[in-house]
């Protein structure tokens, strides 16, 4: 009798203990912030692919699987911060990644630091690692410095007979960034900058803007918009015939559904600039672009990549710090080295952004093209990134 | 020929397609006094349908000839089933209603087409440029110029001519006498408004070489047609074509007086003839 009571007292204290390792160990779960519906869903769509992927490939975290939930940003950093507080407020949310404009990723940004999280995106304002970073945010894709550098310098490198340039310009952020990288790069290299055109964030219509470009006679013309609006320059450019009269780059390229939008007809031999590009041949690119065929049978395009890598590194990063304290988990992203989609690619430390391979591609014609992906040769690529001595980046 | 010369001439073909892109709106609310949110996504359909045709034929032509065909023909359903129950309620009903079309039409665009944006070719015969000058113009704008002319013309006389217009106009005025006169006033204002809806779904079609495709082009569009039924006046056909030329005009000689302002310049034009004449330039009180 006192044995069988002994045999009890033993086998609860066998389930107590059990049970307690179970709820010791910590759920991990990463938001993905993306644009689902509003002006800028086609990027939304292919980011919130590119993190549920990697979540779905990762398998266990800390003893759990990892899930994944997404908040639509609606393309509006308004309601981006309001969503991305509730989530913080009412699950404990800590590990963010995702969010497609400057705007909204800037928002969220602050509202993750305030929360101590974790807050990974690819939107392109230089101010995220520059004078408005955080602890809690990082940047995987390239700041306009490193666009520049990588699309503008080689071009005039391999062809020093293109001596004009003329800009057009999205007047904002942004574009001014562009901008201004693409001034300090003329003066270096003694071109002319022949003229530029600034145009308001919601224009559509180019031809005027290409007319002040062809009075200019130059020999380049540097398209410093993107998304929509450097498709429909773009498109403009070549109805107007501008591709015989000069050479066009367009520096800040959204990558292959942007080349799939404009088709070979426009892009033929047309320069842009590149975050990713799925051909790329480095080992971490052929898996993403294996799960991904095996996943939804497509190449994988720059924000399914960018959110994709983005989400991974949160994740190697928690398992490094074996926690999901998300302080601890920020300092094991800083300075770690891994191999990502563009090669191998570093978290600097000093202001969160990741030093990686930006391209250089050129447009092919469709009778050169060998699938339905292939629009482009690759026609450079490196790292160029503002010294750590010159970064406006200044963490508390 | 200088440059200003040549933003003039831009500016004309700007307006031309912005004429085409609105005429529709100020048709609809001038004779059926119908305010129809849903504009934008008629001419997204018409760009949408105008990218599936050339796909699978290759024939801009088909594709100029059908899609707004199909188009009208959708918004005369649609008027038969939803919008003829709506003529007699206030403008705010209006808006809801047809803010609810244009949102399925987006969505079901996303659902069907994908959301990343498409291009449609000009016709191969419409290729290329032609210089002026210094200047290049490609021939697909200059034959949207004509062929909008023409399609102007025709309208006009469709609207002041015939005796469908003559039924129209007096329709708009007193739909209960027309009807007790022995016309089938319901059957007129579908046709009416198909009518509309189908200009805007031809709009569509012009301007996809132009402009490209993209699930959330309809509600730019839509802006940008107020903004010239605004200027010419609510319902004037007349200040459709005036109103859209003013708004190319500025849009064009800004590019290059003022690049920056170029967009804002056209608010800034309509806010002065509203405060100079609030109806527009050619409404009625």
């Amino acid at each position: 009798m006192c044995f069988s009571k002994m045999k009890k007292l033993l086998s609860l204290a066998v389930l107590f203990s059990a049970s307690s390792a179970i709820c010791s160990a910590e759920e991990v779960t990463i938001y993905g912030v993306k644009s689902l519906s509003g002006s800028f869903a086609s990027y939304g769509k292919y980011a919130d692919m590119g993190s549920r992927l990697a979540v779905e490939n990762y398998g266990d975290l800390l003893g759990q699987p990892v899930k994944y939930s997404v908040i639509d940003t609606e393309g509006n950093a308004g309601k981006a911060v309001r969503k991305v507080q509730e989530a913080i407020r009412q699950q404990g949310a800590l590990f963010f990644d995702g969010a497609t404009l400057s705007s909204t990723a800037l928002a969220i940004g602050k509202e993750v630091d305030k929360a101590g999280g974790v807050f990974m995106t690819p939107a392109g304002a230089d101010e995220l690692t520059g004078s408005e970073c955080n602890n809690a945010t990082f940047r995987w894709s390239v700041p306009t410095y490193g666009a520049i550098h990588e699309t503008v310098e080689p071009l005039i490198k391999a062809h020093p007979d293109w001596k004009r340039w003329y800009t057009i310009t999205p007047q904002y952020v942004f574009g001014e960034a562009l901008l201004n990288n693409a001034k300090a790069v003329f003066k270096a290299e003694g071109i002319e900058h022949a003229g530029n055109s600034y145009h308001s964030l919601q224009e559509q219509e180019f031809s005027g803007y290409l007319t002040n470009a062809m009075a200019a006679k130059p020999d380049v013309l540097l398209l410093l918009n993107f998304g929509g609006q450097s498709s429909n320059a773009l498109r403009q450019a070549v109805n107007f015939g501008l591709k015989h009269q000069m050479k066009i780059l367009v520096a800040w390229s959204s990558g292959l559904d942007q080349l799939q939008e404009l088709g070979p007809q426009v892009a033929e031999g047309v320069y842009f600039g590149a975050q990713y590009w799925h051909t790329v041949d480095t080992p971490m690119n052929k898996e993403l672009v294996s799960n991904v065929q095996a996943a939804y049978n497509m190449n994988p395009n720059y924000p399914m990549a960018a959110d994709y890598i983005g989400t991974r590194i949160i994740l190697d990063a928690i398992a490094k710090a074996g926690t999901t304290d998300g302080k601890l988990v920020a300092q094991a992203m800083e300075n770690s080295r891994y191999q990502g989609p563009t090669g191998e690619e570093t978290v600097r430390a000093a202001d969160h952004q990741v030093l990686k391979n930006y391209y250089l591609l050129k447009g092919k014609a469709a009778s050169d093209m060998q699938d339905k992906d292939d629009y482009v040769d690759i026609i450079s690529s490196g790292q160029s990134f503002p010294d750590e001595s010159s970064l406006d980046c200044h963490r508390g | 020929m200088s440059l200003y010369l040549f933003q003039a001439l831009n500016g004309i073909g700007l307006g031309m397609i912005y004429f085409l892109i609105s005429v529709g709106l100020t048709i609809i609310f001038g004779l059926l006094n119908f305010v129809n949110f849903a504009h934008g996504a008629y001419y997204l359909l018409g760009s949408y349908l105008a990218f599936t045709i050339v796909s699978l034929s290759g024939n801009f032509w088909l594709a100029l000839l059908l899609a707004p065909i199909v188009v009208a023909a959708l918004a005369w359903v649609t008027e038969k089933t939803l919008i003829q129950r709506a003529y007699h309620l206030p403008h705010t009903f209006h808006i809801l209603i047809t803010l609810g079309i244009a949102l399925i039409i987006q969505e079901l665009s996303i659902s069907i087409w994908g959301p990343i944006g498409k291009t449609v070719a000009a016709p191969p015969s419409l290729a290329g440029v032609i210089q002026l000058g210094d200047f290049f113009y490609p021939k697909y704008r200059l034959f949207v110029i004509a062929f909008t002319a023409v399609i102007a013309l025709a309208l006009w006389f469709l609207l002041e001519r015939t005796r469908f217009g003559a039924l129209v106009r007096a329709g708009s005025e007193d739909a209960q006498t027309v009807s007790l006169l022995g016309t089938h006033i319901h059957k007129l204002f579908a046709l009416t408004f198909a009518l509309g809806v189908g200009l805007a779904g031809l709009a569509g079609v012009l301007a996809a070489p132009i402009r490209g495709v993209h699930p959330f082009i309809g509600p730019e569009v839509l802006g940008l047609a107020f903004v010239v039924v605004v200027i010419g006046g609510m319902g004037s056909f007349v200040g459709a074509l005036v109103g859209g030329i003013t708004v190319g005009l500025v849009q064009s000689m800004m590019t290059t007086l003022w690049p920056q302002g170029a967009s804002l310049m056209i608010y800034g034009a309509m806010a002065i003839v509203i405060l100079m004449k609030p109806y527009g330039l050619f409404g009625r009180a």
